[in-house]
Parts: structure tokens; sequence; C-alpha cells
């Protein structure tokens, strides 16, 4: 069966509250899922570092995952530490 | 399917038509064909000791990228004459090995070697050129890069 959307109407938007529009790692926008994700939203949140840069969780957490000796933010490759907001 | 790494690097391709790097000209119509193999052209900077010359750059990206840095060396007839660049076209360059981050991409590692060759004032191949062109692996990823010269 095929269905045609006559007219939609939207009644809630969501949107990051991040400094910046996209992943520095995978360079999807935030409001995208990371690369290894379906949906976007909960499913792949963001996360915020003290130095304030923010990732999607799963990207950060495969970068950090990659290092052998110290952790460092890709942007300003100070110790990465998670901020919890 | 497309891998992530290949959407990554289709994503900094047409970011690259969109908005290029002076200098930095890209072989589109090789990338369509085979997007984890860059060959890039380097056009030696107006007032430099390399200006006229243009140097071609290869790079080869894994299926890890960004998360591992692609192996990139100079290829073809003219490798640029420098202190950290070997004549086979291996490049000592940190951001290549151990200072690699996956916020870099094709773009800033080109701007980083543009600026390298910018700021030479002698052109000369690196002290240990014959020894390490005679001793390293194909793949300057596998050689233990030391870095004793940051101001060059």
């Amino acid at each position: 069966m095929k269905i045609k959307v006559k007219s939609w109407t939207s009644v809630a938007w969501w949107k990051w509250i991040a400094n910046d529009e996209n992943c520095g790692i995978c360079r999807m926008a935030f409001e995208n899922c990371c690369p290894d994700c379906s949906f976007a939203g909960d499913d792949c949140p963001l996360v915020w570092g003290h130095c304030s840069h923010v990732f999607h969780m799963h990207c950060i957490c495969k970068w950090l995952n990659s290092q052998l000796n110290q952790q460092l933010c890709p942007m300003c490759r100070q110790t990465w530490r998670f901020n919890d907001r | 399917m497309t891998s992530p790494s290949e959407r990554r690097l289709r994503k900094e391709f047409l970011e690259l038509i969109k908005n290029p790097i002076p200098g930095v000209i890209i072989d589109g119509e090789k990338i369509e064909k085979n997007i984890n193999e860059w060959n890039v052209t380097i056009i030696g900077a107006e007032g430099t000791i390399y200006q006229g010359e243009t140097f071609e750059l290869q790079f080869l990206f894994n299926d890890k990228y960004p998360f591992d840095s692609p192996s990139v060396v100079f290829i073809g007839k003219n490798i640029p004459e420098h202190s950290h660049i070997y004549s086979n076209g291996h490049i000592c360059l940190s951001i290549l090995s151990q200072d690699w981050t996956p916020a870099l991409s094709v773009g800033a590692v080109c701007l980083s070697i543009r600026s390298m060759l910018s700021s030479a004032t002698k052109k000369e191949r690196p002290p240990d050129d014959l020894i390490y062109t005679k001793t390293c692996s194909k793949n300057p990823k596998k050689t233990k890069w030391f870095f004793h010269d940051d101001n060059v």
C-alpha cells in the first residue's frame, strides 16, 4: 500500500545546546547520530569535556579507548575529563 | 553500505570542493573512483624557497580513519628538498603519527605541510636521509619517529 502525506503539523522540535554545530570527530551535525548509530537524540547522546568541547559520546569513547598512554581532547589536546552537567 | 571512514572522507571531499584551500589541489576524479586514496597537489607558496614548484602528496586511509592517521607521503619526481622530508617522500611530522587526533583532516594536514615548507630557509635533506631511506619500511606509519626540531 502506498501512502501519500498530504500535510503534516509539527508539535515540537528538539536541538542539542552545544557550542558547535558538528561533532569534530565524525563531522556529522549534532542533531544527526554518529556513523555507528541509526537514531539521533537520547540513543546517541552528546558529552561535554572539562575543556568545553563537545562530541557524540560514541565518537569520543571510541577515540579514548584507542589511546594507550594519555587521553587527550581531539580539539585542544588537554587531558580529557568528562564534565557532568 | 558506506563505512563510517568513507562517510567522513566523503564529507571532507565535498567540503574541500566547496571551500578549496589556497595552494592545495585535490584530484577529484581519482577520489570519486576510490575514496580511500587521495592525490593532492601542493603549490609552493609565493615568497618562499619553493615558489613556482609543485609537489604531489599521496594520502592512504584505512577503515579506522579518523581514529587512525592516514599514511601521507610525497610521490613523483619532485620530492621537496626539506630537512624533514626524506628523499623517498616520507615526512617527519608529528601530527602524522603520535600527535594525530581525529579532529584533524586532509585539509589540516595539507595546511600543516604547506606551512612546514614555507618556513624553510634552506633546501636540504635530513641528516640521516641515506640510512633511513635504505632501512625504512615502505609505509611511513611503521616508522618510529623521533621529533627533535619543532622550529621548521
